[in-house]
């Protein structure tokens, strides 16, 4: 039996699931928990099975059929092509969208019949991503990048009845709607001059396309990324987006759906690399947002805040590697291209175990205090010693401290970045910022740490604690997914020296297969390798005195002139969301709102005034108004009547 | 063909009219008529669907019968692809406006009875193959949705109803002038008058250069104003906001693809001279109507003129797919006909379900309908994501692929359409969020607000149940479409 041949049962499963909690899980005990657990664990079981036999024989498996023929040169097509990276992707969505439905078992408990829906909007996520996942066309791949998008609209917008969750539900649908947008014009392109929507195709294509639309075609494809993956500048949906429950915020606006937009750039990487403007780019979206999205964590005031600032930052890191790693081809340096593209990829993996386990911890710290402000918890170490481990393991490693995972792909992304800094200046500014962002990493989620979990417990956990809360953590279902996760942000990283390596498994055209001791040595005897280190290291270093110590008072150094200034710029994270409003509110509504008077007093006043006109200059129209219409069926009969002897007059005299 | 299937349907929409009419004494019979009445079009429609030979192409079950010979005036009916979908979507649109009006207790018998009549020249017209008998059902087709405006509408119903007759009625002469010319101008090279579309259409690429421009004009008149086209569609929103919910349902479903339907099976196929001059003037207003529709949408307070304006915008993506001249183009726009009648549909049983429970269709004053009507909401969810061109629903196909034709055909000026796809989003989410989502508004009064009864969740739930899956399954609908195509396409290639 070949595994492979299966392979469409993967997202086919969660559908299942889905299709059954949705018509039957109202009238379930657990509101379909169990249903969407088992429809979502058998795609799980699948995709790591595919996954295994991918990485293991190097196989790149194929189907295809027709969706729907249009014309005798335009067929939508549906299929599969999987090969290393999608197994990546699978193992990702897959794994961790089981943990957050073990997770939701428990944390979603006292949420009633809603779960009902929960569930069923969950099962539709999780297949409709892996099916994106599966997808071998760029067509497809679209139509399911909607439907996540849907799922993700609709989860935000779980507590439809908060009028945040609604806004913010709106908000990221609108936004990432203007990527999709784009999304659409770079399949415009690639129909009109390749006439295929085919992976396989459009790269064996791109030497013989014109190169100008392919740049058009990979700008535009890029743009559907920024929105979807939050970049700058339309990442600003995605700290909003927290309004929806902390699962979902785990699952799919940290975890899978933001990786769609990497996914996509992945995918059209060898378009994108046909042109060296796109791919600088690229790179500098990504480093612009790694960096901006970070100095908003600095001082988030909520806890899923600090989270989502960081998932927009790491997103850029991502994107910044796969940019170098476009522009690196481009330029034919292409075995460091090929690392590059793999960075990216790997801090993707890397990123989604760990920030999938920040969200999911935060959510149990969430579940205890009933805040997220962090300057109301602190202290809660003493009665969450698993959440604190854990999340304690997964700050190590996104702050990239070795042997850590978020180490080794950050530290990776950003050697190719300086690489590529060889070939234009571009890159060398953007490798500062990649550091400086490590900093600031460091920084960031060491400040929630201790906020969180040291210091002196402040009102929340006082509240939590004392008037006959719980003094125990979360139940097991919760605190289970929080420790398989922490111990893959613990040892993900060590995919590098399995087998021939993540970078002999997931590469572009060139693996770069080394020993364990040849990868040691190139890592460790590289110079950038302890920048990043010690920049990461001060930044814990800092947040450990400011936050636990306290010799260094945050507070103070905000509380005049330049740094007060910039503190407020920060939380109001640089008037973007001022400025959205400004072009949707005052801009397109105060547009429609005048082409509305326009269509009654213009358009409909000329109507109006030439019956108005007609009616005063004869009478025959008013006398007909008054008794025309009632017997116009008489009317009607008499003039067909009449039209038909004209006709026949007509016929005899001929 | 044995049994004489369309004009089976014609006689009972006809018969049902007249017995239900004259059931005035006892509404309950009136309804139960018109359901039974309208199920026997409806269950015939879906017999036609599993006998018509999709790869066969041409007209099929033709009937034809020499009506009034000196004239060249037969009785004359037949469909091919493209008229399927539109006699299967009016059959079936018909059946659930009728369940959906089960409340209607004023003048209940007449109502049911102008809905068998719409349906009657409904039908009539998607089947036609003669220009004298089409021109006789279009007119039909107004009068029932006339009273329904004028008897059973708004406040402001006679003004809407005589704006919608008048309005459609000017551009029907433009019609039946375009008509007369083709019917002369045929004659005189044929040498034998008929107003048969087989043998005018023969003989079309015959027709001077002069002759089709100014008759195309005439005909794209008549049918730009009953899609409606910018700026010929002030009427429209009137008339919507004053219909009652089923004669919206028919009107937007039915009536406006009446006007596409006339472009693709009298315009082109007669006038294919004409059309390549008129090109940039359909692919001008067309741009306009999308992009306008939709901006237009934005500004809308009632949720019932909002969804008008949005079937403006929407038709706007058929002419579009009809004015590249491409396969692509118009197969897509032929199905966006049938896409856009389903979901519309959806759209505006639902205003009438917001009018009837919360008593406004207010926008501002509506919030929160979510918590107490789940089912309507998740209906109105269901029709306004498939509005927007979500993929998974019936209208995404064939939005996608009207632009990439048009992208194929005139390249960037897609910039400009495209831009509709966010517009549309904005006004439905925007919508969505300020009626169904945040807390209930104390202008809504919450003891009324119950969810919706099974006569309006059935219709809804048919038709959201089809428009999934014709969106996960499109090619059931463009298999029957692709193949009939080629006529057209072939005498729009000969230009």
């Amino acid at each position: 039996m070949d595994i492979l041949e299966f392979a469409w049962l993967i997202p086919v499963l969660p559908l299942l699931a889905f299709v059954i909690v949705g018509f039957l899980g109202s009238k379930m005990k657990d509101k379909g928990g169990i249903v969407a657990l088992a429809g979502v664990g058998g795609g799980m079981v699948l995709a790591l099975w595919t996954a295994f036999e991918l990485l293991t024989t190097g196989r790149i498996y194929r189907a295809n059929q027709d969706w729907v023929v249009l014309s005798s040169e335009y067929t939508l097509e549906m299929g599969i092509y999987l090969d290393n990276v999608a197994a990546m992707m699978l193992i990702v969505v897959s794994l961790i969208s089981f943990l957050v439905v073990v997770y939701s078992l428990g944390y979603m408990h006292d949420q009633g019949p809603r779960r009902h829906r929960y569930f069923t909007e969950i099962c539709l996520f999780v297949g409709v991503m892996l099916g994106l996942v599966l997808a071998n066309n760029f067509f497809q791949m679209f139509v399911f990048w909607e439907l996540v998008g849907l799922c993700s609209y609709l989860l935000i917008g779980f507590w439809y009845e908060r009028p945040a969750a609604a806004r913010a539900a709106k908000k990221a649908f609108l936004v990432t709607r203007v990527g999709d947008v784009m999304f659409m014009v770079g399949l415009f392109i690639l129909f009109t001059e390749l006439r295929t929507f085919n992976y396989e195709s459009v790269w064996g294509m791109l030497d013989s396309a014109d190169p100008t639309m392919m740049a058009f075609a990979a700008f535009f494809l890029f743009g559907g990324a920024i929105g979807k993956s939050a970049q700058f500048p339309l990442h600003d949906w995605l700290p909003d987006a927290m309004e929806g429950p902390t699962t979902v915020s785990a699952l799919i606006h940290a975890a899978t759906m933001v990786n769609a937009g990497v996914y996509l750039v992945a995918r059209s990487f060898p378009i994108i690399a046909t042109s060296a403007e796109v791919s600088l780019f690229v790179g500098a979206i990504g480093g612009i947002t790694a960096f901006v999205a970070a100095t908003m964590a600095l001082c988030a005031p909520k806890i899923k805040g600090v989270l989502a600032y960081s998932t927009v930052s790491q997103l850029g890191y991502m994107i910044l590697g796969l940019g170098a790693g476009a522009f690196l081809w481009h330029h034919g340096h292409h075995v460091a291209a090929s690392v590059a593209f793999g960075a990216g990829l790997f801090h993707l993996m890397n990123h989604a175990f760990f920030k999938g386990q920040l969200f999911l911890g935060a959510g149990a710290v969430i579940h205890f205090v009933h805040t997220e402000e962090l300057a109301k918890m602190g202290g809660l170490g003493k009665y969450m010693k698993v959440s604190m481990i854990t999340m304690l393991i997964s700050c190590l490693s996104i702050a990239g401290i070795p042997p850590l995972s978020g180490f080794w792909s950050k530290d990776e992304v950003l050697a190719m970045t300086f690489e590529a800094g060889d070939a234009g200046l571009t890159f060398m500014v953007l490798w500062i910022l990649g550091v400086l962002t490590a900093f600031m990493t460091a920084f960031y989620m060491f400040r929630m740490w201790f906020m969180v979990f040291k210091g002196q417990p402040n009102e929340g956990t006082k509240h939590a604690t004392e008037h006959g809360g719980h003094k125990h953590e979360a139940p097991v279902s919760m605190l289970l997914p929080l420790v398989v996760l922490a111990a893959l942000a613990f040892g993900s990283g060590f995919s590098l020296f399995i087998g021939d390596g993540f970078f002999g498994a997931i590469y572009y055209d060139h693996a770069h297969v080394l020993s364990i001791g040849e990868r040691l040595t190139e890592v460790f005897t590289s110079p950038l390798t302890y920048i990043s280190i010690v920049a990461a290291v001060s930044g814990i270093m800092l947040a450990y005195f400011s936050f636990n110590k306290t010799k260094v008072s945050a507070e103070k150094v905000v509380s005049k002139g330049f740094p007060k200034a910039m503190h407020q710029l920060l939380l109001d994270r640089y008037k973007f969301p001022v400025a959205y409003d400004k072009i949707g509110y005052v801009g397109v509504y105060g547009t429609s709102l005048l082409l509305d008077k326009f269509d009654r007093y213009v358009i409909d006043g000329i109507v109006n005034g030439i019956s108005a006109f007609l009616i005063k200059s004869g009478g025959v129209v008013r006398k007909l108004q008054n008794g025309f219409v009632q017997s116009y069926a008489t009317l009607l009969l008499i003039g067909v009547s009449f039209i038909m002897i004209l006709l026949y007059v007509v016929g005899v005299l001929r | 063909m044995e049994i004489p299937i369309l004009s089976l349907m014609l006689l009972v929409s006809l018969v049902g009219a007249l017995v239900t009419f004259f059931m005035g004494k006892n509404p309950k019979m009136a309804k139960m008529s018109a359901l039974v009445f309208s199920a026997i079009p409806l269950a015939l429609s879906l017999f036609m669907l599993t006998e018509y030979v999709q790869t066969a192409g041409g007209y099929q079950f033709e009937e034809s019968f020499t009506w009034i010979e000196s004239l060249g005036i037969s009785y004359m009916l037949g469909v091919d692809g493209i008229s399927v979908p539109m006699v299967f979507l009016s059959t079936l649109l018909v059946f659930l406006a009728v369940i959906f009006s089960w409340d209607i207790d004023h003048r209940t018998n007449q109502f049911m009875a102008l809905l068998l009549v719409l349906e009657l020249g409904v039908l009539g017209v998607f089947t036609a193959l003669d220009y004298f008998l089409f021109y006789i059902f279009w007119e039909v087709v107004l009068i029932p949705m006339y009273f329904l405006i004028s008897v059973w509408g708004g406040p402001r119903r006679a003004y809407s109803a005589i704006k919608f007759f008048i309005y459609t009625h000017i551009a029907s002469l433009a019609m039946l002038l375009g008509i007369f010319a083709l019917y002369f101008e045929a004659a005189s090279i044929n040498g034998s008058y008929s107003f048969s579309m087989i043998d005018i259409n023969a003989v079309s690429p015959m027709f001077g250069q002069t002759f089709q421009v100014i008759v195309f004009g005439a005909l794209f008149f008549g049918f730009a104003v009953k899609m409606p086209s910018f700026p010929f569609h002030t009427w429209l929103p009137d008339a919507h906001v004053e219909a009652p919910t089923a004669g919206s349902v028919l009107l937007a479903g039915l009536l406006l693809k009446m006007g596409s339907y006339g472009i693709i099976r009298i315009a082109f196929p007669a006038l294919p001279d004409g059309a390549s001059e008129w090109q940039w003037v359909m692919v001008i207003l067309a741009i306009l109507s999308i992009v306008y529709g939709a901006i237009m949408c934005l500004a809308q307070k009632d949720l019932k003129k909002m969804v008008a304006y949005s079937s403006i915008s929407h038709m706007g993506i058929v002419m579009l797919g009809f004015a590249t001249f491409t396969e692509i183009g118009i197969a897509a726009g032929v199905f966006q006909m049938f896409a856009h009648g389903l979901i519309t549909a959806v759209l505006f049983m639902m205003c009438g379900v917001v009018q009837h429970k919360a008593g406004t269709r207010n926008i501002p004053r509506l919030g929160g309908l979510a918590s107490k009507m789940p089912l309507g909401a998740t209906f109105m969810m269901i029709g306004f994501m498939a509005s927007l061109g979500l993929p998974g629903m019936v209208g995404f196909v064939a939005e996608f692929s009207v632009m990439t034709a048009t992208f194929d055909a005139f390249g960037w000026l897609l910039l400009i359409p495209v831009t509709s796809i966010a517009f549309t989003a904005a006004y439905y989410i925007w919508a969505m969020q300020r009626t169904l989502f945040g807390p209930l508004t104390k202008e809504v009064d919450a003891d009324h607000l119950h969810d919706v009864y099974w006569y309006e969740a059935l219709p809804m739930a048919v038709l959201c149940g089809l428009i999934v899956l014709f969106g996960m399954f499109p090619a059931l609908v463009m298999d029957y479409i692709r193949p009939a195509l080629g006529t057209v396409l072939g005498l729009l290639g000969g230009i």
